[in-house]
């Protein structure tokens, strides 16, 4: 008997462990969060940041761990009797919670790693990772919301504490307007997405996905259902950046600590696709929901808007930080694809759209991460935050910089990294699924993209450098960050096979059920 | 099957050869590491794959031959993909082949070292690196067992050849004759990789024998033309005419490399080179390749008579052509190169004349005779200081005996004279053509006509060459004094010479004729290959497909001709030059003269060719480039930069004009939707 | 019973006024209570159609919604202040450092 097979008999499904414990990957960043807590309110002005940044690290591990066994072992998947529901319904584990609780658990991970040189010498270290906790426990509820109330509350347990961590440099003037902007948006966009949750209430009478979905096809109120449904939309919008709720994002990332930028722009973002999936595709199910509702164009016009919008500012800035705010923006378009190029009726091309855009997240998770954590090591090194304050940097520092033409390159597509599968399949899958103008007009914004990363890699590699650079030390975290981030964005191209089976998997289970 | 795992060595130990002459060429520069500056590593490793060829060669005599994918380096999953691999096939053709490269190039290395060891050149370790490389993929050509890996190691044969002419590039001549070398292969390659491509395209496979699951593609090709093929992609063609087609392709490139016309202007500014490079390039590797690649797979060339009547007119062309070129020469080695693109012809000849045997017997004599002729002229040019010119020479006969006399048996053989190795090998190229051209194929007659021709020809510079070099008396210092040479250059040259008077003997077909003895052991060795790939095989094919039928001519009144013909170039040549103190002759024939010494203008013909034709289509492209793409790109680019600078304007910095944005946004996508979806009735 | 159209106009009103309010107010204070006023303007609709379909998940979630508002408040008033120490305002409109 192969591995899984004999753990899988331990799992809950068999009986051998209760049910909660599906929850797992959750439950250890919870923990961790609370211990972090504990450890901050014993003695709030420690500053032993090996304790704190190794126990979130040790936590993100842990977390990441379950995610993987369940993974390999069917917890929650077909295999081994489907979906778990748990708590009234109210949260579900099935595939899909498994995968995005890895990429949450990963960037996690590397972000703390990474904090740890970082944040040196600073104060409410404990509260900073406390907080980075908090909001990966909400963005793993996120993506196993199975009601709207669930749904809300996760979104707002990973909101809250992104907003103060966005502000967490508090004598920094641009992190605190980056918070303030961050917040003001948030608390907006919460409020249009509460709205529009009573308002399918009010149509519905209840909040379970499964529950919306059937009501919703026998309503006669398509008109206020629909203005529902277009605020819940916004209300994911915010959290993936989307336009016209993406105008926080240049700025919370650009004014955020580095590695909190990188938290949010992978791992934030994938939350918000991560509950948009689950709710676009149960409770507002394209075979049950009235025809007048088509959230399809919906998606499609904001995948567009997006993926533009976003690399052609890109393309136009000055500073490498918010040059990669934008590229998060437009790659948030790539990603919308998975609900843009979705076809009513049982078609087996859905799951595939959707689970190549998750894939794409996953990978997303590493290189993103990685590229932010570089502009963490730039910001700890007191480097200038222009494209021309990089010239020359690789001659100093050939490692972290050769990691960075990795992560840039990958992003945009070329095949030294995963993005290049990712990219690939979210495009082959929407050109299969008969989408391919969007296909199109997502390959001609990666060509316009790779120009603005290729500037990066320019500025490094092959301008010599205009200014001494006073390169202090090699921080051990910061480098261990960004060579995980780089070792993962490199493997996932040979092992990228794994993850998009994986992903299509769970996405095709989602509309299976 | 012990024997047979050890063929991959055959190629690997000249490759170690050159692993360790580049390592000490870059990690031990101006030091004098290796003895003799890489020589000897050399020629241990060519030693070790002779006697590893020859193993082969009798284990194939013994077990039959062998076919064995030893890597596969890309495969597709599942049907309608292709499988890329790399494998070894030692057959009775490759097996022969190996023996004559790895001994011409055995011997090619010892002479080097009084060529280029005793002459002090500097650089020997790259050299030497060289000429591993060189052979190492010359072997690996040889023992590849399917097309794609036949066209890689045909690539490296032909880099090999760069870097070697161009080995003294320090002087002017010798980079560019190497560009020109490999420009002009390269060229012929393009069409010969699109070949490949379209083989892969037409029959998924490139094998050149059936071996596991992978089938043959000559092997599909001829089951197209019986009527009994699936799954073959001909792209629209009638089966035939797309097989000619992906034939010519292919072809491209053995007129590249065998410098058949109208590619053949690359190798006589070869012999800028180093003449042991020459030897090997003229007797053994590169050139030979281009004729072993139409012998490889004749088993499809035997299906399309179109392509191989082309083969036999190309070559009947050429035999005669570069030989009215060689009567004019001034240089030694210039004579000689135009006596290979000569041969190489004669081997074409035969491919296409249906004389499968005939080319291949050829090419095994001429490999003898011709690294004889390259050693022989270098030993001279040893002895010259360098000086080329045949017309400072003379009277060498009696100062260096070992040399004239071993360059007169490789003479003799070239010139076809009764019973040297050429006589017998030539006499069967025209048999065979002049046979199956009477047997109903006419324009294999005019062929045969040129390559007849071209005997009479062939004895005339042979032997001009011949007596200017060694009789008469000396006309200049140095060859009244010539520089002596030693073991290492005479002890390849009387190897190559008894082998020049004794290889033909190897194929005495009309001495089977003539007696019934049972002689002819070539051909016996050919037709006992694998299934597919043996010369019966062929002339069934030739017969059944192709349509060739043999004509029933004597042997003997072929033979009488061709040997009359040679002989009286000789005697003409005899009269002309045999003289104490000759003179130029070939001025008598004026315009002509003229035009043969300039190769019939065909390299100014092809720079004009390339002038005008080639820049006028150049500097099209280039303003095409400049201005439409570049215009394009440009402009999309700077479209999107302004349109980026004026998008990011959005972005005021203010965050209540965000959140008017953003309810805007929420509006106007209310109220599309809505307005799509109806909800406002 | 108040037929439920009204419910929802009402609410309706009242978040129109609390957008209203987001966007005419530069006071960051001012924005955060107009947030609080669309937040209840759904609270409105939560607790009515609660009564209408006579279930108690509207009202449940009413109360989440406002535990969540109160949280949000005390994230929210955290950066107002430290925004008041960076700009010496509370006037939204003042930080704009980062554009384009």
């Amino acid at each position: 008997m192969s591995l899984p097979s004999v753990t899988a008999t331990l799992l809950q499904s068999g009986g051998a462990l209760p049910e909660w414990t599906a929850l797992a990957p959750t439950l250890a960043l919870a923990l961790t969060a609370l211990a972090l807590l504990l450890v901050d309110s014993i003695s709030p002005e420690t500053k032993n940041n090996a304790l704190l940044a190794g126990t979130t690290a040790v936590g993100s591990f842990v977390s990441l761990a379950f995610s993987g066994w369940y993974l390999a072992a069917g917890t929650g998947q077909s295999g081994t009797g489907g979906e778990i529901v748990l708590y009234g319904e109210a949260l579900v584990v099935d595939g899909m919670y498994l995968f995005f609780s890895a990429i949450f658990a990963s960037v996690a991970a590397m972000v703390a790693i990474a904090s740890y040189d970082y944040l040196a010498g600073k104060e409410y270290q404990g509260e900073f990772y406390a907080l980075t906790m908090l909001a990966a426990t909400g963005m793993t509820l996120m993506a196993s919301a199975n009601s709207l109330a669930s749904a809300f509350v996760a979104l707002e347990l990973a909101s809250l504490p992104s907003y103060a961590l966005v502000a967490f440099l508090k004598k920094n003037k641009g992190s605190v307007e980056a918070g303030l902007k961050y917040f003001l948006i948030g608390a907006l966009s919460s409020a249009i997405f509460v709205f529009g949750i009573s308002l399918v209430y009010a149509v519905t009478g209840s909040l379970l996905f499964s529950d919306v979905a059937e009501a919703l096809g026998e309503t006669e109120l398509v008109g206020v259902a629909g203005v529902g449904v277009l605020m819940i939309a916004g209300g994911f919008a915010f959290k993936t950046a989307s336009v016209p709720f993406h105008f926080w994002a240049p700025e919370a990332y650009e004014g955020a600590p580095a590695p909190i930028s990188g938290f949010l722009s992978s791992a934030s973002k994938a939350a918000g696709f991560a509950v948009a999936f689950r709710v676009f595709v149960e409770a507002f199910s394209l075979s049950a929901i009235p025809e007048g509702i088509n959230w399809v164009i919906l998606f499609q016009i904001l995948a567009v808007v997006t993926m533009t919008l976003g690399n052609f500012a890109a393309a136009t800035q000055d500073t490498v930080k918010r040059m990669l705010a934008y590229s998060s923006i437009g790659q948030a378009g790539y990603v919308l694809i998975g609900l843009a190029a979705l076809a009513g009726g049982a078609s087996s091309q859905n799951g595939d759209v959707m689970g190549a855009a998750m894939a794409h997240l996953f990978v997303y998770g590493f290189m993103n991460t990685g590229a932010f954590l570089f502009i963490a090591l730039t910001e700890h090194w007191g480097i200038g935050r222009t494209f021309e304050d990089f010239n020359g940097l690789a001659s100093k520092a050939p490692m972290a910089c050769a990691a960075m033409a990795l992560f840039m390159f990958s992003l945009a597509g070329l095949p030294v990294g995963g993005g290049f599968f990712s990219k690939y399949f979210l495009f082959a899958n929407a050109v299969f699924a008969g989408f391919w103008w969007l296909a199109a007009l997502g390959a001609i914004n990666s060509a316009l993209s790779l120009f603005y990363y290729s500037r990066v890699v320019k500025a490094m590699w092959i301008e010599d450098a205009t200014s001494e650079f006073e390169i202090r030390s090699k921080p051990v975290g910061l480098y261990a960050g960004i060579m995980i981030a780089a070792v993962g964005t490199f493997l996932l191209l040979p092992a990228f096979g794994p993850i998009i089976e994986t992903a299509q998997t769970a996405a095709s289970a989602l509309f299976g059920a | 099957m012990a024997a047979f795992d050890y063929a991959p060595v055959i190629v690997l130990l000249p490759f170690l050869s050159f692993l360790v002459a580049i390592g000490t060429a870059i990690f031990a520069r101006g030091k004098n590491v290796l003895p003799k500056g890489g020589a000897l590593p050399g020629i241990v490793a060519m030693a070790g794959a002779l006697l590893l060829s020859i193993w082969m060669f009798v284990t194939v005599e013994a077990q039959g031959a062998y076919d064995q994918t030893l890597y596969t380096w890309a495969s597709g999953p599942g049907e309608g993909t292709f499988t890329l691999t790399f494998g070894v096939l030692v057959d009775q053709l490759s097996a022969m082949m190996l023996v004559i490269v790895t001994l011409v190039s055995l011997l090619v290395h010892v002479f080097s070292l009084g060529y280029m060891n005793d002459e002090d050149e500097t650089g020997l370790p790259r050299y030497y690196a060289g000429l591993g490389l060189f052979s190492a993929s010359m072997l690996g050509f040889v023992v590849a067992d399917n097309l794609l890996m036949a066209f890689m190691f045909f690539e490296l044969v032909g880099l090999c050849s760069w870097l070697l002419i161009g080995f003294w590039f320090r002087e002017p001549g010798p980079p560019s004759a190497a560009k020109k070398a490999f420009l002009v292969t390269r060229f012929g390659d393009y069409f010969f990789l699109i070949g490949v491509v379209a083989v892969f395209a037409t029959f998924g496979t490139s094998q050149f024998s059936p071996i596991g699951g992978m089938e043959a593609f000559p092997v599909l090709a001829e089951e197209a033309l019986t009527g009994s093929a699936e799954g073959i992609n001909t792209f629209g063609f009638d089966a035939a005419t797309w097989f000619n087609i992906v034939g010519l392709l292919v072809l491209g490139g053995v007129v590249g490399k065998s410098a058949q016309f109208p590619l053949h202007t690359w190798l006589p500014d070869a012999m800028e080179g180093p003449t042991p490079v020459s030897a090997l390039i003229h007797a053994a590797t590169m050139v030979a390749a281009g004729v072993f690649l139409v012998a490889r797979m004749y088993g499809f060339y035997a299906l399309i008579p179109t392509t191989l009547a082309i083969i036999a007119f190309i070559g009947g062309f050429t035999a005669l052509f570069a030989a009215t070129m060689g009567v004019v020469k001034r240089e030694i080695k210039q004579v000689l190169a135009y006596s290979t693109i000569s041969q190489y012809g004669y081997m074409m000849l035969a491919l296409g004349g249906g004389g499968y045997v005939a080319a291949t017997f050829h090419l095994m004599t001429h490999a003898f005779f011709k690294a004889l002729l390259f050693l022989g002229a270098g030993s001279v040019i040893i002895a010259m200081h360098h000086n080329e010119n045949m017309w400072d020479m003379g009277g060498l006969k009696e100062r260096m005996p070992v040399t004239y006399y071993t360059f007169l048996s490789g003479s003799l053989a070239l010139a076809g004279i009764f019973p040297f190795a050429g006589f017998w090998s030539k006499d069967e190229v025209l048999y065979e053509t002049l046979v199956h051209g009477l047997g109903g194929s006419p324009l294999l007659l005019a062929a045969y006509a040129m390559g007849l021709l071209a005997v009479f020809f062939t004895g005339f510079y042979t032997f001009r060459m011949v007596l200017l070099t060694f009789h008469g008396e000396p006309r200049s210092e140095t060859a009244r004094n010539p520089h002596g040479v030693r073991w290492n250059v005479k002890g390849p040259l009387v190897v190559l010479g008894v082998l020049a008077a004794t290889a033909g003997f190897a194929n005495l077909v009309p001495v089977e004729k003539l007696t019934g003895a049972n002689v002819d052991f070539l051909h016996d060795w050919l037709y006992h290959g694998p299934e597919t790939l043996n010369g019966e095989h062929y002339s069934t094919l030739l017969h059944d497909v192709a349509g060739y039928t043999a004509a029933d001519f004597s042997v003997l009144i072929s033979a009488a001709v061709s040997l009359g013909m040679a002989l009286a170039g000789v005697g003409l040549a005899w009269m002309l030059y045999n003289d104490p103190s000759p003179e130029e002759h070939t001025a008598k024939l004026g315009a002509v003269k003229d035009l043969w010494y300039h190769n019939y203008y065909q390299d100014e013909f092809q720079v004009w060719l390339a002038e005008t034709g080639g820049l006028g289509i150049a500097r099209g492209s280039d303003k095409f480039d400049q201005g439409v793409v570049d215009g394009v790109v440009n402009g999309v680019s700077s479209v999107s930069l302004f349109s980026g600078s004026r998008v990011k304007r959005v972005q005021t910095g203010v965050v209540s004009n965000y959140a008017a944005l953003l309810t805007l946004g929420v509006v106007v996508l209310m109220v599309a939707l809505g307005l799509y979806g109806g909800w406002f009735l | 019973m108040v037929p439920a159209q009204w419910y929802l106009l009402l609410a309706a009103a009242v978040f129109c006024i609390g957008v209203f309010g987001v966007l005419t107010r530069s006071n960051a204070l001012m924005f955060l209570m107009s947030v609080e006023l669309m937040l209840n303007a759904a609270n409105i609709n939560f607790v009515a159609f609660s009564l209408q379909w006579g279930n108690v998940t509207g009202q449940t979630f009413g109360l989440f919604t406002m535990a969540i508002a109160a949280a949000e408040v005390a994230i929210g008033i955290g950066i107002i202040l430290v925004l008041y120490r960076n700009f010496r305002d509370t006037d939204v409109t003042s930080a704009t450092t980062m554009r384009w």
